[in-house]
């Protein structure tokens, strides 16, 4: 049997066994409601779920343009230029290990509980890996290349147009997988402690009322969002970087920034 | 060899002339010279291969040659004009590693000095074909280079060296990284462009046999300081073949160059 025919053999087992356990009753439905209940919950309520979806997803998108761009602009500055990275590379490592959702109550006090301090988190939140990764990017990029370069006559504008953006491509799309994902996960933990919308907002507010149906439907929507955010990366990704493949000794080293390593406590 | 529309030579081979090269670096505790007072002079069309151990500075000198690095005294002449930045039309660099970019195709890779110059596609593409017929890579120009192997991503970049026709090609270790078998395919390889091509080239190894195998003449240079010791003409016939490789001549060249180097490590 194929890799892709086992996968979707353990996906087909895990949604009739989903349908399949709480009915039987070796599982209460109040621990895990059925397939078929948790969609019935969803479908009743969809103008609820839809309005709470609209209010992640701007959340999200906005604290992804802000992670991502502020992320790789940083991350390109510290990466290039050995001065910043000598001042700013020790700070940056050692916040990686603090919890950041202890900020967030803060943020709910200088921005209130509305989407402003969710998207605060969540772009901090997001922004350390894809940093971090761009930095790794721009400061592995193999010198023989940049030598080549200017041996042909490039200036320093064409080096970094034609040889350290590109070069740097594949290390900050990982850089935005992390980030990315790291952002999805910001808004959402965020909603779920103190707001008042969002699709984390009903998960948590479902919970309290021992809603579970409710809960779960939330909890899919979620999945969808990142199955979403995945499969439109890989695509940039397909688009961006046909190279990928061809990765030299110096930048296989990249491939060490994985979601794994790079995830902050918290 | 039959010509090509638009590699053909059209500059004469040119001539490199080092004249009492000096570099040094400061360090905090003291000052280390390099290269001390080295002066060579290359003349038009020859094959010239610089040898010696590591540090001796040979891969220092040839870069100060391709006006990637600036001496601390001394000039470098090429075509009789001194080179303090690199300039592609008079002197074309092949690295040790291909350092060819990867997410460019092989024709790509050839096209990049012209790109970066401005010339239009068709005539970029026109050159960058031609330069990859002569190395011998004909219908591998949709190529990337991790479809392609050692010998022929050395192949794509000495046509990139040469795809703006200067009258000096540079070869830094170019063949280092390949295996043997590969290595002394190249050579030939390397040959047979150089003949086809009439160019001058100067080319830096650590492998004595391919030394003496190429070159028309061998300097040989010795470690701290960098100073040339001894400059041997090779009187091998041309074309060269792998039988020379076990004769006299070959050998007596090469147990020479042995005993510099064994000397000065």
């Amino acid at each position: 049997m194929s890799a892709t025919a086992l996968r979707r053999l353990i996906v087909l087992a895990f949604i009739v066994l989903w349908e399949v356990l709480p009915h039987t009753g070796l599982i209460p439905e109040l621990f895990l409601p059925s397939l078929s209940s948790t969609l019935v919950a969803g479908w009743t309520d969809a103008a609820e779920y839809g309005h709470a979806l609209m209010v992640t997803l701007y959340e999200v998108a906005v604290s992804m343009a802000f992670a991502c761009g502020l992320g790789i602009l940083a991350g390109a500055v510290v990466g290039s230029l050995p001065r910043p990275r000598i001042l700013i590379m020790p700070m940056i490592s050692s916040l990686y290990a603090v919890p950041l959702v202890i900020l967030y109550p803060v943020f709910t006090v200088w921005l209130g509980i509305g989407s402003e301090s969710k998207i605060a988190f969540a772009s901090i939140y997001g922004f350390l890996p894809t940093m971090l990764s761009t930095a790794a990017g721009i400061q592995t990029i193999d010198p023989q290349l940049l030598l080549a370069a200017r041996s042909m006559g490039a200036t320093p504008g064409q080096c970094l147009r034609r040889v350290i953006i590109p070069a740097a491509i594949p290390t900050v799309l990982s850089g935005l997988r992390v980030g990315g994902a790291l952002v999805i996960v910001g808004v959402v933990v965020s909603e779920m402690l103190i707001s008042s919308a969002g699709i984390g907002y009903l998960i948590s507010r479902y919970r309290t009322i021992l809603d579970s149906p409710h809960v779960f439907a939330a909890v899919l929507l979620v999945l969808a969002l990142t199955v979403a955010f995945n499969s439109a990366l890989r695509w940039i990704e397909r688009k961006a970087s046909i190279w990928q493949t061809g990765l030299r000794g110096g930048q296989t080293e990249d491939r060490a920034v994985r979601p794994g390593v790079l995830q902050p406590a918290g | 060899m039959q010509p090509l529309a638009n590699i053909t030579p059209l500059k004469p081979a040119g001539a490199v002339e080092v004249r009492n090269v000096g570099q040094v670096f400061k360090t905090s505790t003291q000052d280390v010279t390099a290269l001390d007072d080295v002066s060579l002079e290359v003349k038009p069309g020859r094959f010239v291969v610089l040898v010696g151990p590591s540090g001796c500075g040979k891969s220092t000198l040839l870069m100060m040659m391709a006006g990637l690095r600036q001496q601390t005294s001394g000039t470098v002449l090429i075509n009789g004009a001194p080179i303090t930045k690199p300039d592609p039309n008079r002197v074309g660099v092949v690295f040790q590693e291909a350092s060819l970019f990867p997410w460019l195709t092989a024709e790509e890779n050839v096209e990049f000095p012209l790109t970066l110059r401005g010339v239009a596609k068709a005539e970029r593409r026109a050159k960058a074909q031609d330069a990859l017929k002569l190395v011998g890579l004909d219908g591998f120009g949709k190529r990337h280079p991790h479809e392609l192997s050692g010998g022929m991503k050395q192949r794509v970049s000495i046509a990139r060296g040469l795809v703006q026709d200067p009258p000096v090609l540079l070869m830094d270790e170019p063949f280092a990284a390949l295996d043997e078998q590969t290595r002394m395919t190249m050579g030939d390889e390397l040959l047979r462009i150089w003949a086809a091509t009439g160019k001058t080239v100067v080319f830096v190894t650590h492998s004595l046999t391919e030394a003496v195998y190429l070159a028309d003449e061998v300097v040989v240079m010795s470690a701290r300081p960098g100073r040339i010791v001894d400059r041997l003409t090779v009187s091998l016939p041309r074309p060269r073949t792998y039988d020379m490789l076990g004769g006299d001549v070959f050998g007596n060249l090469r147990d020479r160059i042995w005993r510099h180097i064994r000397k000065s490590a």
